[in-house]
């Protein structure tokens, strides 16, 4: 077994199976952005911290500024392209609209990711877990009020 | 953001990860990722080989030893430790987990690379300093079993070193158990924390003050068993007289000595109170 | 926990709302953006591009004595590099807006001969990719001489080390701005409260999504196409085309979505200028994103303003009779959009307050730090936290009831429209009726009982009063005040609406829309005007220079797109519909006041039956204008709007005028609770009370008010950019920089006035910025409950739980009273 520079990783991306050959160095968040074109997934640091790349990796949430392309051979990655199908929005993303949950729009994708993962595990969540669960995801424009009212409106 | 070129590898078995790291100079475990690819952005540092423990199934998991300790794998990630039942036995270690950053880093972070990374400001070394763990560090030559004490060298800097690999961190029997925190607004940054677990007597560690978590070793003598909030206050007295914190942008030293003292005596009384 | 009750007061409903301004319509930009199919700047790629990374100072000041590119050079992938040499060789510096010393400051996209600040791009490297551009990056050799480093603006106020050696001061602009009769308000006074010093700290609204560009240059036209984020194209087309020695016509400035911006997206030129140079010089597409640590090192910070010998005359039962201060603004390395900022919180001297005699000494200086750039509250909230801080250091010093001392001072209902002592007008509010229901909603009445339950619990309560203005539509002649040489006044905007071949109606802005939901209320207004639904109006999203809607100072910035914006957007659906009655008025041999607009359809008024669909308006003029009577050949359809504020040239002798159209008042309270142990305190109770006139989106408005409270908040309680001695920022991340998480947000309630603006079109005023009063009452609360302990002066404006730590450790005063 012999480090590599790249190598070519099998993935799986909001149900489609890819091959690609990637630098080791390769960020995932830059592998979907720049090689794949999903440029949904946003970059809002560089330290970790904002959440906008947040996407669920193997059915749980990461941030994919956090892990390399090249570690993510075999696994499962939905990011925010993934969630409507045939163009029907899901309920929490129609929720999002109602309540006036964005603004700007940039930390929507990962906020959105967030909320999908939570209302998966939790379809009745409490606002201090709905807080919680979106805690690694920085909003600057709307102060998280219509964010969690949004989610609460989804949950029901 | 941009990393600098670094070669990888995923091995199946700790014998295969401790072959890579001994054959690479400037090879690195690569646990969750959650400090260290962080690090590769700022090429603050720049490992020649990253070795992805991802795949070695005997990392992972927390088991009840039967005698009230607990073992828990170094590839065990924060979210694990918050759910499992095993780790529930020791209910400081979930909920100390939980406090860490946010849903995704815990999701991924592993309590491996958090004491191996042993940032100051991480809410485990402190914590397992106080719960008196030990730490199993796997080399070529075998394995090695060093206490809390002898692990924290400084930061970024274990017992573990080059060649080996931290495989389990192994809890004692106890119960009684307290942890506290000032960070940056609900859940930033750490700028004191302090940890303290009542076991025949008060094992107290203090977080953010120094490169490893220090043993409050007068104050844990001044309160004996003792644990009344006025025995334990007066015990607290005078220990940040004892410390040599940093001073930066969140605190100055004075400020974090002040905040030892509180969040000591509180984690003190914290423990008592755990049921 | 943080449980969210919003209740929303309406207290002066505004009249029977007809239509959809005042309805919160679902937002047309929405639905991309939950799809992630929204397009950033970063999301635009070209064939053969390539990513630009700069390479940056890691000194805050030193001579650059060599910079060597050529293992750079050598990297397989790079395609190229541009040096401060170079730059000084093919671009002119950029226009300083101030008369000297400040002129003189030569500032140019990148380094030249010398760094300033921590992070100062110095040379450029392009490389086929991102990872290849920061490795070759590495491999550029600067070699620097350190220069002593100035920190603070007291010290290079005093300092022989001069930054720009050719304005030969430190000094940027310095000026004396004097209203009233200041004397006469001492001799008039029982007392003068003096303050020592009070500091505004660094902080940036720190939009999620960093700058960039991605820049295609056109060889055989000269032209330049930017996909980027600037927020004010038509300011940076003026800075950018004479340093590029081009016309302003060759830049083209795209935007589609932008991921924030709150002024941070303004001073963008140098950046932008270093990558259109090397557009030209590579003959590529090159792109250029910012990551965040470079964004907050280098890029905008809000000004740092410190005063001093704060002198406040008042009667003995509060009235305030003057004000006098010393102000010395910190813009950081290079002035850029200042020194505007010397002039723009003139727009609110007395703040919410009815002073009249005012002494502003003002002095704006250069720092070895990060340029600053307008950050939302620009300039305005710097002062409304000095008035805010003095009326509430005042009642506390006099030991009168803060919520009286403000009712006692506050401008009047009944004044409005209220002429300030610098000949400003404040349109409309009613200052103390939202302090009325903000405190109602944090049910005031019972604080004591909630200050006895809290010492219960060991911890201080502290009840804080922030009374703000968000002042809106920039009057540009104000810069006169400051440069009588600068040939900028009044304001504009433009919009064109036109009727599509099939019928469509497209709106085309001239704004550059970062999340204030353009499209959405754009729509409402046209809507209204045609008689059709929102729905049926196609807003372009975002903004292109190339579409020929726009004027100079297009942008969106100065809480001003409910004014200017939708005035303009409201002047073109005018003229399009008079339009289409003319078709009409043709077809049937009528005139045009005898057709009416319903039902997507133009007919007669007398007679619903004889009406031509819109489509069929639109194919006449497009495709079948031989039908058309010779009257109306003339008729386009496509009819673009300017709007211009009404406003006159100032009194630059007096320096006297109205600088600004509106302004929107805030009103928050705050309950907050300390651990006297620790200095740690936390949030516990929150009203925001907002009256922004005419709510043409009442959802948007609420959104609005939410967003700046948390900017507010997060810069009140931990947001701060902090230097060490060195010029190294000590806050480069969101590690350090703590911004508000969704757990950091206390319990918000809301309520709302709508006092109509009489100046604007639609009664509306702008109100995106919020006037920081987030700020203002959590340092006003601080005061209150460390009011206990000693009486410290809450002296700045960030105070992170070590700062609240030291107020009680040793609590410095740094007030006296002074009878008369």
């Amino acid at each position: 077994m012999d480090p590599v520079t790249s190598g070519r990783i099998t993935v799986t991306v909001n149900g489609e199976e890819i091959e690609y050959d990637v630098d080791a160095r390769r960020l995932l968040v830059h592998f979907l952005r720049d090689d794949l074109d999903l440029t949904g997934t946003h970059v809002g640091c560089d330290t970790g911290n904002c959440g906008a790349c947040t996407v669920i990796y193997n059915g749980v949430l990461a941030k994919s500024c956090m892990l390399l392309a090249i570690q993510a051979d075999g696994a499962s990655i939905e990011t925010v392209e993934g969630l409507s199908s045939d163009g029907e929005l899901t309920k929490l993303q129609h929720a999002f609209s109602d309540h006036h949950a964005l603004q700007c729009g940039y930390c929507t994708p990962g906020m959105l990711m967030s909320a999908t993962a939570l209302l998966r595990d939790n379809s009745a969540p409490t606002e201090e877990q709905i807080r919680k669960a979106i805690q690694g995801n920085i909003c600057r424009c709307t102060g998280y009020v219509n964010i969690v009212e949004a989610i609460k409106a989804a949950a029901k | 953001m941009l990393l600098a070129e670094v070669e990888y590898v995923r091995p199946k078995t700790v014998d295969e990860a401790i072959g890579l790291l001994s054959a690479h100079d400037g090879a690195r475990a690569l646990a969750g990722g959650q400090t260290l690819v962080n690090v590769m952005k700022a090429r603050a540092a720049s490992p020649d080989v990253l070795v992805d423990l991802q795949d070695i199934e005997e990392l992972r998991g927390v088991r009840d030893l039967g005698n009230g300790s607990v073992e828990i794998g170094a590839m065990t990630t924060c979210a694990q430790l918050i759910g499992d039942e095993a780790a529930g036995a020791r209910s400081i270690l979930g909920e100390v987990a939980s406090k860490i950053a946010d849903v995704q880093v815990r999701n991924r972070g592993t309590i491996g690379g958090n004491v191996c990374s042993n940032d100051p400001t991480n809410h485990l070394p402190p914590l397992l300093v106080a719960l008196d763990a030990s730490f199993t560090i796997a080399a070529s030559g075998g394995e090695r079993t060093v206490p809390a004490h002898e692990f924290f060298l400084g930061v970024y800097l274990t017992a573990a070193g080059p060649g080996e690999l931290l495989t389990r961190i192994t809890i004692p029997p106890g119960g009684q158990d307290g942890f506290t925190a000032v960070t940056i607004g609900r859940d930033g940054s750490a700028i004191v924390t302090a940890a303290a677990s009542l076991n025949g007597g008060a094992r107290i560690a203090i977080g953010c003050v120094d490169a490893v978590p220090v043993r409050a070793r007068q104050m844990e003598e001044r309160i004996g068993s003792d644990y009344s909030d006025a025995n334990v206050r007066a015990a607290a007295e005078g220990l940040g007289a004892t410390l040599d914190p940093p001073s930066d942008v969140h605190a100055a030293a004075d400020y974090r000595r002040q905040l030892a003292e509180v969040l000591a005596a509180r984690a003190v009384v914290a423990a008592r109170e755990r049921r | 926990m943080t449980e969210t009750a919003t209740h929303p007061i309406v207290v002066t409903p505004g009249e029977t709302k007809v239509g959809f301004v005042g309805t919160s319509v679902p937002r047309k930009e929405d639905k991309r953006l939950v799809q992630g199919e929204g397009v950033f700047f970063d999301d635009v790629k070209r064939h053969g591009m390539g990513y630009v990374h700069f390479v940056r100072s890691p000194y805050a000041h030193a001579k650059i004595l060599s910079i060597d590119v050529s293992k750079a050079l050598e990297l397989g992938g790079v395609y190229g590099t541009l040096t401060g040499e170079e730059v000084a060789i093919l671009t002119d510096p950029f226009f300083e807006l101030s008369v000297k010393p400040g002129a003189d400051i030569k500032d140019y996209a990148l380094a030249v001969r010398r760094v300033r600040h921590v992070g100062e791009p110095v040379a450029a490297v392009v490389a086929s990719s991102r990872e290849l551009a920061r490795d070759a990056a590495e491999l550029v050799e600067v070699e620097y001489e350190p220069l002593p480093v100035l920190t603070t603006g007291e010290q290079s106020l005093g300092s022989d080390v001069i930054l720009h050696e050719d304005a030969g001061s430190n000094v940027v602009w310095q000026g004396v701005f004097d209203w009233g009769d200041y004397e006469g308000a001492v001799a008039e006074a029982d007392h003068v409260v003096r303050i020592e010093r009070l500091h505004f700290d660094r902080f940036s609204s720190t939009p999620l999504e960093c700058a960039g560009v991605l820049v295609e240059y056109n060889r055989g036209t000269g032209q330049w196409t930017m996909y980027g984020n600037h927020q004010m194209p038509g300011i940076g087309a003026i800075w950018m085309a004479p340093a590029l020695r081009t016309g302003v016509d060759k830049l083209r400035f795209v935007s589609q979505d932008i991921g924030g911006a709150f002024g941070n997206k303004i001073c963008l030129h140098p950046q932008y200028v270093a990558c259109c140079l090397l557009a030209r010089k590579l003959n590529r597409p090159v792109q250029w994103t910012e990551w965040r640590t470079d964004q907050h090192t280098a890029n905008a910070h809000g000004n740092e303003r410190t005063f001093l010998d704060i002198e406040v005359p008042v009667k003995a039962d509060g009235t305030l009779l003057g004000l006098s201060v010393r102000a010395i603004d910190d813009c950081g390395a290079y002035p850029r959009y200042e020194p505007l900022g010397c002039i723009i919180w003139a727009q609110v001297t007395p703040g919410c307050y009815r002073w009249r005699n005012i002494r502003v000494d003002f002095t704006q200086v250069c720092t070895n730090k990060s340029p600053v750039s307008p950050n939302r509250g620009y300039s305005r909230m710097q002062h409304l936290w000095l008035t805010e801080r003095v009326v509430d250091l005042v009642a506390h010093e006099l030991e009168l009831d803060p919520v009286e001392v403000r009712k006692r001072n506050y401008v009047r209902a009944e004044e409005m429209p209220y002429e300030t002592p610098n000949g400003c007008v404040y349109d409309s509010g009613d200052y103390a009726r939202a302090l009325d229901i903000a405190l109602e909603l944090i049910g005031y009445d019972d604080l004591d009982a909630k200050r006895v339950d809290a010492e219960s619990r060991r911890k201080l309560l502290g009840f804080g009063i922030g009374s703000t203005l968000d002042s809106g539509t920039n009057n540009f002649g104000q810069s006169t005040l400051l440069n009588p040489e600068l040939q900028f006044s009044g304001n504009n905007e433009v919009a064109t609406v036109k009727l599509d071949i099939f019928g469509e109606i497209v709106v085309t802005l001239g704004t550059v829309p970062q999340g204030q939901g353009h499209e959405t209320t754009a729509a409402q207004v046209v809507a209204d005007i045609l008689n059709v639904t929102p729905e049926d109006v196609t807003v372009r999203p975002g903004h292109d220079t190339y579409w020929n809607s726009n004027a100079g100072f297009s942008g969106t910035y100065a809480s001003q797109f409910a004014v200017t914006g939708l005035g303009a957007v409201k002047g073109a659906a005018d003229k399009l519909a008079y339009e289409i009655k003319r078709v009409a008025a043709g077809v049937f041999g009528v005139t045009p006041d005898d057709i009416e607009l319903a039902e997507g359809q133009a007919r007669l008024k007398a007679n619903a039956e004889a009406a031509i669909p819109f489509m069929g308006i639109g194919a006449i003029v497009n495709a079948n204008n031989a039908v058309l009577p010779e009257d109306v050949r003339d008729v386009t359809l496509n009819c673009r709007y300017v709007y211009v504020p009404p406003f006159q040239l100032p009194d630059k002798e007096r320096k006297f005028g109205n600088l600004t159209l509106t302004y929107a008042s805030q009103v928050h309270v705050c309950l907050l609770e300390i651990d006297p142990e620790t200095g740690v305190y936390e949030i516990v109770d929150y009203a925001a009370v907002d009256d922004c006139g005419t709510r043409i989106h009442p959802q948007i408005v609420d959104g609005q008010v939410h967003g700046a409270t948390a900017q507010a908040l997060g810069a009140a309680t931990h947001e701060i950019f902090a230097y060490d001695e060195e010029g190294n920022l000590l806050t480069p991340n969101f590690y350090d920089y703590h911004v508000p998480h969704a757990l950091d947000m206390p319990p918000l309630k809301t309520g709302y006035l709508e006092s109509a603006s009489p100046f604007t079109p639609l009664g509306a005023k702008g109100m995106g910025e919020g006037g920081g009063a987030g700020i203002h009452a959590v340092c006003a609360a601080l005061q209150d409950a460390l009011a206990s302990h000693g009486k410290p002066t809450v002296w700045r404006s960030c105070n992170p739980y070590h700062q609240v730590w030291e107020y009680l450790r040793e609590p410095k005063r740094l007030v006296e009273v002074k009878a008369q």
